[in-house]
């Protein structure tokens, strides 16, 4: 089936090479805020403040910034979209529908949990959720559609 | 929906492998098809009962709740 949606199938190994390592890192960073220094970088900021929650915002300007974990989360965000939208092998109409049906379920499931997680976690311990709610969605798609995908094959030992 | 898409392969010793290739899908979609987790589009149907040279309906009836 022509999708002119997905990438080539290629991409989808490349797209695990690069999503695996970053998830790891980024639960790494998450535990442990490990920076790099090489990524001290002076980078071009639209927004910016001093840090505090005085909002003392500044507009367009050039800070000096550690980028280790505004890279993992790209690398992450990249990776995971190359995973969960290269087309399979043989993308047919079939494959179509899990994967619909993969983006709604995940859809649900993420906002689902980010529902309780407004309700049940307060104060500076949200930001982890905001943090983490980033990527959930794409990390439940491609769960869920892998998983369904290898049932369908398991199905087939059974002819 | 019901098929008689097992049947029809039987008469023609066509493996679910070899029809997917001849109508350019997966095996697992011929799998689901039959065990009637997946219903075909139009455009799939009709390649498929072109394979076996018979009309859609021969292959695929309704059932009474669709």
């Amino acid at each position: 089936m022509n999708t002119n949606y997905l990438l080539p199938n290629r991409f989808k190994n490349i797209g695990w090479a690069i999503f695996i390592p970053f998830v790891v890192l980024g639960l790494i960073y998450l535990i442990r805020e490990i920076q790099f220094s090489i990524f001290d970088w002076t980078v071009f900021a639209v927004f910016t403040d001093d840090g505090t929650f005085d909002f003392d915002i500044k507009y367009l300007s050039f800070i000096e910034n550690n980028m280790t974990e505004e890279l993992i989360g790209c690398f992450i965000i990249i990776g995971g979209l190359m995973v969960a939208f290269s087309q399979e092998k043989i993308e047919d109409e079939f494959i179509s529908r899990m994967r619909l049906e993969s983006l709604v379920w995940a859809t649900f499931v993420n906002y689902g949990i980010l529902i309780l997680a407004i309700l049940f976690v307060y104060e500076t311990q949200f930001f982890h959720v905001m943090v983490i709610n980033m990527f959930t969605i794409l990390i439940l798609f491609i769960v869920r559609f892998n998983w369904m995908a290898r049932n369908s094959r398991k199905a087939l030992s059974y002819e | 929906m019901n098929n008689s898409l097992k049947v029809e392969r039987a008469i023609k010793n066509l493996t679910q492998a070899q029809l997917a290739e001849l109508v350019q899908v997966s095996r697992q979609s011929i799998n689901a098809i039959e065990s009637g987790k997946y219903v075909p589009s139009t455009t799939l149907a009709l390649k498929i009962s072109r394979v076996f040279s018979k009309s859609v309906n021969e292959i695929f009836q309704l059932e009474e709740n669709d």
